[in-house]
């Protein structure tokens, strides 16, 4: 524990010293937001379905661009060759992985989110504790998947392009679990409507960390 | 040098030829014409089939994938690759199939019902299972994320089929693709039409295994002789 | 004698792309060794250099270190292990300081911040500790590499082609810093091609060739003026007695 706390430290501090992942997830994010409004007519009020379908295309594919940096510093001089060479199990590098993604994921939503509310109306603005437990497990999902799939595309060829194209197939029931319970949260439902939904993202995000501690020693060994 | 695998058994090729005829006759002579659907219905035998294989394949490739990770016997690797190309194709006619069948039947060529939903992100679990094999050159890394991959995507299906499920149950079900009464022929007809796929599918499956293993042994002796120049001189 | 051996390594295989990088290689050595290990590009070296740093599995066979094998706990075994290759292993965007700090807290060293001092002190870096590695000179980053593998004082020390590359300073302080650890009967492997330097440095000799170990011998009972041809005979024919 100790250990992975020296990693996600050495983590957060290159980040603040050259928020590189924080600027591109944080510019995307807002460059969704505003392109999206596409899909809303002019005038018209949008939807519960769609304000919520929009603000997870934001999440998540800003999301995806600070996953796919998670090993970036550690390729520079074989960093992690480094990591791996020394007392650091490979699980506990998964966990500081998984656990800088994560805070990412949440400082990027905490930006993104009022933005959501100026642009989209913040008659959606009903929860907001629920609505951040839903960010919350599926953050936890996302950077469980993210992580696992960084550490295989760190080791293939063309690693830009594959991370999405692994990772989205997967989450998508977490995605679509994420878009149903924000629409109901932002139309006003309340928690005994979507209770069931939360316990699956939950399990989701509980199972894919588990597969995450089991293979990423594998992975990064081979 | 290990030995050639063995060609695949005439006697399965003849078989799985034999099991289809058998099953073309029991479709399509056998079995009554559905009252309603007409001869579209037929469409159904052929698609539980391919769903059959499907599923085979993929909890082939999962297997596969385990036995690798314990292993690290590159035979798995290339089982679990044969596998879910062969899935692959499967869940593509399982997908056409059941289009074709549903624009007459539900007046639509898609429906985000479970089952379909889960199909479809099934597919694309699984053609990105190729794209990560392309990206990776080196043999024994290749084979453990390919091995995780085929892993991780069938613990994924449940939890797909589970969220897709959760959703209908808030829509009200409007297609209720199980309640299908079927008539003792057409029963026949759906045995033997099963027969006959996953016949089919035990010998493309032997057929790639075999043509991967063949692959794997040209490439092998290339990279020998890049390694040892003199061998490839002396030999000339 | 028994109960002296530092590292034992029995019957190691490992195949890459279907080629034998290593086939069958034991090796005993007790503590304070220093062994020298040669042969050509693609002997294997490398690997078997790798997989005792755990960084590879094996296909077949074992490592123990003082009777214990590595898959057991690796963790605790890298602990007192050091390594040392032509890549960097230190961060670009932090600076020497932190570099070595952050390794010792890694290694769990008592006080991270002295014994980067000392270290930084020792290579002569001490002056642009604060700088960040990125804006380091060539033989300023080996120095410093020299001293990120140095941070846990390791008890065995592996070498991939450590000399190659290395400009004067930075390689007569490497031989120090090696010469300094043989007297403290640390455990050295050092993988090599440079024949002289092997001889000089080393208290044991062995020849890797196409994944095998065909040659391995006390360093004082070899003749350094017949070694070239033995060693010429050892990587292009068979086992050399």
């Amino acid at each position: 524990m100790r250990i992975a706390w020296l990693v996600i430290r050495k983590d957060l501090a290159a980040e603040l010293r050259s928020p590189q992942a924080m600027v591109s997830m944080l510019f995307f994010g807002f460059l969704l937001l505003v392109i999206l409004n596409v899909a809303v007519p002019a005038g018209a009020r949008v939807a519960p379905e769609t304000g919520a379908g929009i603000l997870w295309v934001a999440v998540t594919f800003a999301a995806v661009l600070g996953l796919a940096r998670t090993f970036d510093r550690e390729k520079q001089n074989r960093c992690l060759e480094g990591l791996l060479l020394s007392p650091l199990s490979p699980e506990a590098l998964f966990g500081a992985k998984m656990a800088v993604n994560c805070i990412f994921m949440g400082i990027s939503q905490v930006a993104i989110l009022p933005i959501f509310f100026i642009l989209y109306g913040d008659g959606f603005l009903h929860a907001p504790v629920m609505l951040a437990l839903v960010l919350l497990l599926a953050n936890t999902g996302f950077s469980a998947t993210g992580t696992l799939f960084a550490a295989i595309t760190a080791g293939a060829n063309r690693n830009e392009a594959l991370l999405p194209m692994l990772f989205f197939p997967l989450v998508m029931p977490l995605i679509a679990m994420a878009v149903k319970v924000t629409s109901m949260i932002f139309a006003g439902a309340g928690p005994a409507e979507y209770g069931s939904w939360l316990q699956v993202m939950a399990a989701f995000a509980l199972i894919f960390t588990g597969l995450g501690f089991l293979f990423t020693g594998r992975i990064i060994r081979d | 040098m290990k030995p050639l695998p063995r060609n695949p058994e005439p006697i399965l090729t003849l078989c799985t030829a034999l099991l289809l005829a058998a099953a073309l006759y029991a479709v399509f002579l056998h079995a009554p014409a559905e009252r309603v659907m007409g001869l579209v219905q037929k469409i159904f035998y052929f698609h539980l089939s391919c769903a059959l294989a499907a599923f085979l394949s993929f909890t082939t490739a999962c297997a596969a994938g385990v036995a690798y990770l314990v292993s690290r016997n590159l035979k798995w690797d290339i089982l679990g690759a044969a596998a879910v190309e062969i899935g692959l194709v499967f869940t593509t006619l399982v997908l056409a199939t059941g289009m074709l069948w549903g624009r007459p039947v539900w007046n639509a060529w898609w429906t985000w019902d479970p089952r379909l939903t889960t199909s479809l992100i099934l597919w694309f679990i699984f053609a990105s299972y190729f794209i990560l094999r392309s990206a990776v050159e080196q043999r024994q890394r290749r084979a453990t994320y390919c091995a995780v991959m085929a892993i991780v995507g069938f613990v994924d299906v449940p939890i797909v089929f589970l969220s897709a499920r959760l959703w209908r149950s808030i829509h009200p079900v409007v297609i209720k693709a199980d309640s299908i009464n079927m008539a003792p022929a057409m029963v026949t007809a759906l045995l033997a039409s099963l027969a006959a796929f996953t016949a089919l599918w035990v010998l493309l499956l032997q057929r790639r295994v075999r043509t991967l293993a063949l692959a794997e042994r040209i490439l092998t002796m290339e990279h020998r002789l890049d390694r040892e120049p003199a061998l490839s001189t002396e030999r000339k | 004698m028994a109960a002296a051996d530092h590292l034992e390594i029995a019957g190691l295989c490992k195949d890459y792309e279907g080629c034998r990088a290593l086939c069958n290689v034991s090796l005993r050595l007790e503590q304070g060794d220093f062994l020298a290990l040669l042969g050509p590009n693609g002997a294997g070296k490398s690997t078997l250099l790798r997989i005792i740093a755990t960084l590879v599995l094996p296909d077949r066979g074992s490592v123990r270190v003082r009777g214990a094998d590595l898959a057991e706990d690796p963790e605790r075994f890298r602990r007192r292990l050091g390594f040392i290759s032509h890549h960097g292993l230190f961060y670009d965007h932090m600076s020497a300081q932190e570099n070595l700090v952050f390794s010792a807290a890694l290694y769990g060293v008592a006080d991270p911040p002295a014994r980067a001092e000392e270290l930084l002190r020792r290579v002569g870096l001490h002056h642009q500790r604060h700088r960040r590695a990125a804006t380091f000179s060539r033989g300023m980053r080996q120095r410093l590499s020299i001293a990120r593998a140095l941070v846990n004082d390791p008890d065995l020390l592996l070498l991939d082609e450590p000399f190659t590359g290395l400009d004067r300073q930075a390689a007569s302080l490497l031989g120090e810093q090696l010469l300094l650890l043989k007297e403290r009967q640390r455990t050295i492997i050092m993988v090599t091609h440079d024949m002289e330097r092997g001889l000089a440095m080393a208290s044991r000799v062995g020849i890797l060739a196409r994944g095998r170990l065909v040659f391995l011998e006390q360093r004082q009972r070899i003749d350094p003026a017949t070694f070239g041809e033995l060693y010429h005979a050892a990587t292009s024919g068979g086992r050399v007695s």
